[in-house]
């Protein structure tokens, strides 16, 4: 009982912390540290690709239905030139600029189309980027899949759970900084501007063309970086892991932590990897005749969604619509 | 010649389906503003209730169909009273994110069910599936019926947005909600009809598409391709979206027999592409344009 009051004494910032603590170290025993660290690694790499939604969606708001095409090409040139010889270190700026690349392609008919007619043709374009990768199978090994080795470091083999868990946090926080101060740039302000009215941003000297394309190049790069990083964490490509699915999984994503900010990529990230962990842990208590089918977690992802954008709309850390 | 006649039969009956998706769509786009992304799920959905009536609970197939029909009917117009009426006036994205969520939920809910997720699974036809022979002509029985059937459908909404107070109420709707409002159309019961109409069409759809690719759970995958059909009739055009789902069942077909592999699955894809850049009020207006 003293014990219970003494914390409930500790100043709020305190118990905050203690609480974060307590939590981190239950989940650390539930799953096993290397376990743990390898979705932490995950969770980092959905955040970067997050923070893509995030500036296309949320701070330029224009609809992207194919960011997972974008990650393809990513996760596709990452892999190949691994698989080549080159180092994970020279490939990674490689990625990223194919990302770009994608983007760039993506936002091309916002020459002619805008709102919803923009939105199809970015549907489209990801739907004929997964096609081809199918097609293209002499490159990419087809619907058969390609194997990616781990990145290694000069000479460094990054294989373990905690070297990959750092070295996509370190890539996150790299990420993380230059969305950041993007953001506060001039760039960043034209987006919001071009995102609440595009007729208003074009009489105060923005050109709205000129801001999309700018999103699509940052989102793709950010995309095309998580899309390198999942080659190696996951092992191995094929082209249904960037299907339509992953596309609307990122959407989600951003929603569910909050499109407008930055930190939403982070905690939409953190629960779109809890959703499957919370899954298998619910699988042991469920009657084995449900438990055993994958449609559990299609379901939950399914209520998690229309719950978020039904009751908090503005995600898990935006700002209440009060204020 | 043969096979190319049998070809293009092939392909208008699947492109009748894509049509009938790309209905649902285009009617629920006019009526509500809304871009659904569950059609195809609602689709598969309506397959598998027709099934589930006609094998698990022995019912005779055209009771089990009607059956089948009017309970997706009723499930789309109860996700618009609950769900989806918080998407009216919100930007687009809240409408899609909303009906995929659905989507997702009704396609894990189908996968919990063990029969259901196993495998493919037949709707037997009641004339069997020997082909018809016309001469050396040989056309199979659920193509045709399959093009008999949206016939019937196409010109059933004719005459119910034609000659009905309420086909004629949603119509006004679609084209002015506020000036609907005033003339005294209850403009929120017409939302609930649109998307019950939506889910029906889409039921439709997989009831017909059932002989021709089996009930299954990726059934729903089809939608894909009546989005470009959709677009490509112009977005607010019910014939228009008919039209070009045919249309791009008959491309899709005629790729198949004379591109390499795998030239047939970008083909909507790409036509889609080309009218959004080309034609992005649909091929019925560049056709008017032209004609000016």
């Amino acid at each position: 009982m003293k014990a219970v009051h003494a914390v409930l004494a500790l100043p709020a910032a305190l118990r905050n912390s203690a609480a974060a603590v307590l939590g981190i170290a239950t989940v650390l025993a539930a799953l096993g540290v290397d376990y743990a660290l390898a979705q932490l690694a995950m969770i980092a790499t959905f955040a970067i690709a997050g923070l893509g939604v995030v500036i296309i969606v949320g701070q330029a708001g224009q609809i992207s239905l194919g960011q997972g095409a974008l990650l393809a090409l990513g996760a596709y040139v990452q892999a190949l030139l691994v698989r080549h010889g080159v180092p994970a270190l020279l490939a990674l700026p490689l990625a990223v600029l194919a990302g770009m690349a994608g983007g760039w392609l993506a936002s091309l008919p916002a020459q002619r189309l805008g709102g919803l007619y923009f939105a199809m043709s970015t549907l489209a374009f990801a739907l004929i980027v997964e096609e081809v990768l199918v097609r293209w199978s002499t490159l990419t090994g087809g619907a058969a899949g390609l194997l990616v080795p781990p990145p290694s470091l000069f000479g460094w083999s990054v294989e373990s759970a905690a070297a990959q868990a750092v070295f996509s946090l370190a890539c996150l926080a790299l990420a993380w900084l230059a969305c950041h101060r993007l953001l506060d740039a001039s760039l960043g302000r034209a987006w919001r501007a071009v995102r609440e009215d595009e007729g208003a941003a074009a009489a105060s000297a923005i050109d709205p063309l000129r801001a999309k394309r700018s999103a699509f190049l940052c989102g793709g790069a950010l995309s095309g970086l998580a899309g390198a990083l999942y080659a190696h964490w996951i092992g191995f490509l094929s082209p249904e892991q960037f299907g339509l699915l992953l596309s609307f999984e990122l959407l989600m994503l951003a929603f569910i932590g909050g499109v407008r900010t930055l930190a939403g990529a982070w905690w939409g990230a953190l629960v779109i990897v809890a959703i499957p962990q919370a899954i298998a842990v619910l699988r042991d208590l469920l009657p084995a005749a449900v438990a055993h089918t994958a449609g559990l977690e299609a379901m939950l992802f399914g209520v998690v969604l229309v719950a978020m954008i039904l009751l908090r709309p503005q995600g898990l850390c935006g700002p209440s619509p009060g204020r | 010649m043969l096979s190319f006649v049998q070809v293009l039969t092939s392909g208008i009956a699947i492109g009748c389906v894509y049509g009938l998706v790309a209905l649902s769509f285009v009617l629920i786009y006019k009526a509500t503003a809304a871009v659904s992304f569950m059609q195809g799920e609602v689709l598969m959905v309506g397959g598998f209730t027709v099934l589930a009536l006609n094998v698990g609970l022995g019912l005779p197939l055209l009771p089990a169909i009607l059956c089948g029909v009017v309970l997706v009917a009723t499930l789309g117009a109860g996700l618009e009273r609950s769900v989806l009426r918080r998407a009216l006036g919100q930007p687009h994205l809240t409408a899609v994110l909303l009906t995929f969520g659905l989507g997702l939920i009704m396609r894990g809910a189908v996968t919990t069910v063990p029969a259901a997720s196993h495998g493919m699974h037949r709707l037997a036809l009641p004339f069997g599936d020997e082909p018809l022979r016309l001469g050396a002509l040989a056309i199979a029985p659920q193509h045709l019926l399959v093009i008999v059937a949206t016939v019937a459908v196409a010109g059933a909404l004719s005459l119910f947005f034609r000659h009905t107070r309420a086909g004629l109420a949603l119509r006004a709707c679609s084209e002015n909600p506020q000036g609907a409002a005033l003339v005294g159309i209850p403009v929120a019961a017409m939302h609930t009809l649109a998307w019950g109409l939506g889910a029906a069409l889409a039921a439709i759809a997989g009831v017909l598409l059932a002989p021709i690719t089996f009930v299954h759970l990726g059934m729903g995958l089809i939608a894909l391709k009546a989005f470009p059909a959709a677009v490509l009739g112009g977005m607010t055009s019910l014939p228009g979206a008919l039209l070009a789902g045919i249309f791009i069942g008959v491309a899709e077909a005629l790729a198949g027999l004379l591109l390499p592999e795998g030239g047939k699955d970008v083909v909507p894809y790409a036509l889609l592409m080309a009218a959004l850049l080309l034609f992005p009020g649909g091929l019925g207006t560049a056709l008017r344009q032209l004609r000016r």
